[in-house]
């Protein structure tokens, strides 16, 4: 079982290691740490890692001119974002209240903020923000169905919802409400990264391989990659039209970049290319850390009771109002 | 003489072109069982088995399948059965159970709505599966409804709950991986016919290579709560040799929402 203190303690030995670096724009890595080596001599990347960290996706409003955080601001920062993520706080409105569902026992929001004191994931543009939709993506967005409130059948509920597709898992990855852990294994050829979340399983060849044809589209995209240095870089291509990434569209290419920089911190980072949708590529930079648990099974479908109430419930209320 | 050279240069430029096509379509055959850095039989690589035994493990005629609509695309196919002595060893509770079951395929079989099929099952459906091996595990990525294991190498301790896909802890004998996997969800079926165990089931899978392109997959069935004596099935497995062979995404849920959902949709009758 996680609890909080074995997270907070692995946390804080991890930012024990960085505190020393000091703030240097990127530098806050160690430049000179040799990273190991597999047993077919590839940067050595595996391990079970976490994406759990306070820092949102995009900059707050009230820090938009701040990119970055000072010591004290960012222990403080740190603080107030425990605060605001904690699921144990009760609403004053019993809607709302019910709507925070699980208690704080079962959300991992992160025990701290990213160590560059960045004010958000987003790194480019500099704005901390996703860029605007162009029009055509606005348009796009428009058209997709739009889901009926409340739900007439299961089409009508979120991808997550119905264990299709979770925004942790991605790809990309981001942090999320639980199980933010994944499992990395490397041979030879195929780096394989598992998903704690809804047991998503990306098989990423290393071979130089074509890519699958244009008629296929998958959840998951298809990706291909390679080493660049000690840094692994995985394209990912062939997403389908109905799961947008903030608006991306089906041509959208995602790049991700893998970089061990520490024993315990994996840098993980992409990029959004789709000029199509958006109005300049944008950037993400979240490191993962090393997570001492094991992945556990998420059987999210198998035992999907939720998705079976809700339905229940909206034909009960229809019925209610008969 | 003029026009035969530019035949032939013509046919020489053709033959140029033709090796992007030939590396998209000729096959890549392994050409000798590989090994590990620490010596150990290399299984990585995309596997299927042939045998039709997620239709039915155990030796059986062709007959129709549960939808009459599907006509012959709905039929059972024949198998010669994956069982060894032909007979799995029911108590006589468990044999009736197991007919009931049968009877009942579209209703009850976690296949129909996309659950994860857990072990042997998993081994045997018509989905090919890849195998990832390094020293400290041995993960198995099944094609079909993004199911995965992790074999352990290294002992992860006990079980901490049942799962789908079991709890598997590997070791090498000699040349061939022998994994237990306990915990193992009741709910997991061998096959659409029915064949079903306990939660106490305990299985013993061995992975040996037969060839570079050939796997023998065995599996003893050990579950004193069903049967009336450990029992095994054998069936080989084999490599995808398709230049282009992946692994692609089959995430059937979306196909199963309508059969386990379907009577909560608005409009749907109360005697549906």
């Amino acid at each position: 079982m996680r609890t909080a203190k074995r997270k907070t303690a692995l946390a804080a030995a991890a930012g024990a290691c960085f505190a020393a670096a000091g703030f240097a724009g990127a530098q806050v890595f160690d430049p000179d740490y040799a990273v190991p080596r597999t047993p077919y001599g590839q940067p050595d990347l595996q391990g079970v890692w976490s994406n759990a960290v306070l820092t949102p996706l995009e900059r707050p409003a009230d820090l938009a001119d701040k990119e970055t955080l000072t010591e004290e601001e960012a222990a403080e920062y740190a603080r107030q974002r425990r605060e605001a993520t904690n699921r144990d706080r009760r609403a004053d409105d019993s809607q709302e209240d019910i709507l925070d569902a699980y208690n704080d026992f079962w959300w991992d929001s992160g025990d701290n903020i990213v160590r560059t004191r960045r004010t958000s994931l987003i790194v480019e543009p500099r704005d901390g923000r996703v860029p605007n939709l162009t029009p055509a993506a606005q348009a796009r967005l428009a058209e997709l169905r739009v889901r009926r409130d409340p739900p007439e059948g299961p089409e009508d509920l979120s991808l997550g919802v119905r264990c299709l597709y979770f925004p942790h898992a991605g790809p990309p990855m981001l942090p999320g409400s639980y199980n933010n852990h994944y499992q990395l294994v490397q041979t030879e050829d195929f780096v394989l990264i598992v998903n704690e979340m809804g047991h998503e399983t990306r098989i990423i060849p290393l071979d130089e391989r074509a890519p699958i044809p244009a008629e296929i589209r998958q959840w998951r995209g298809s990706s291909r990659g390679r080493w660049d240095g000690d840094t692994l870089i995985v394209e990912t291509t062939h997403r389908r039209a109905d799961t947008p990434l903030r608006g991306s569209g089906e041509n959208m290419r995602l790049i991700e970049r893998f970089t061990r920089v520490d024993d315990d911190v994996l840098l993980y980072e992409f990029t959004v290319d789709d000029p199509e949708s958006f109005e300049r590529p944008w950037t993400v930079q979240s490191p993962s850390v090393r997570a001492e648990e094991q992945l556990y099974e998420f059987a999210c479908h198998e035992g999907n009771r939720s998705l079976e109430a809700i339905l229940a419930g909206a034909r009960a209320a229809e019925r209610g109002n008969e | 003489m003029k026009l035969r050279a530019f035949s032939l240069l013509a046919l020489s430029i053709m033959l140029a072109g033709a090796p992007a096509d030939a590396q998209n379509s000729t096959p890549r055959l392994a050409t000798e069982i590989e090994r590990t850095p620490d010596g150990k039989p290399k299984l990585d690589g995309i596997w299927q088995a042939l045998e039709p035994a997620n239709w039915d493990i155990r030796p059986h005629a062709a007959r129709s399948g549960p939808l009459d609509a599907l006509g012959a695309s709905g039929a059972v196919p024949p198998g010669i059965g994956i069982v060894e002595g032909d007979e799995i060893p029911y108590q006589p509770w468990a044999f009736e159970r197991q007919r009931e079951n049968e009877a009942r395929q579209l209703e009850l079989d976690p296949e129909v709505k996309c659950f994860m099929p857990g072990v042997p099952r998993a081994t045997y459906m018509p989905h090919p599966f890849q195998i990832f091996q390094t020293d400290q595990y041995v993960m198995i990525a099944y094609q079909y409804a993004n199911a995965v294991r992790t074999i352990h190498l290294e002992d992860p301790g006990p079980a901490p709950t049942s799962f789908w896909m079991g709890w598997s802890v590997g070791r090498w004998e000699g040349d061939t991986l022998v994994v237990d996997v306990t915990d193992q969800k009741a709910e997991t079926w061998f096959d659409r016919a029915g064949n079903f165990h306990s939660e106490n089931m305990r299985v013993t899978e061995r992975y040996t290579l037969l060839g570079p392109n050939h796997m023998l997959y065995e599996a003893t069935i050990d579950d004193p709560e069903v049967f009336t004596r450990p029992w095994k099935i054998s069936l080989p497995l084999y490599r995808r040799v398709e230049a282009r062979a992946e692994l692609l995404e089959f995430k059937c849920i979306p196909f199963a929402e309508e059969i386990m959902y379907g009577h909560l949709r608005k409009g749907a009758t109360d005697d549906e």
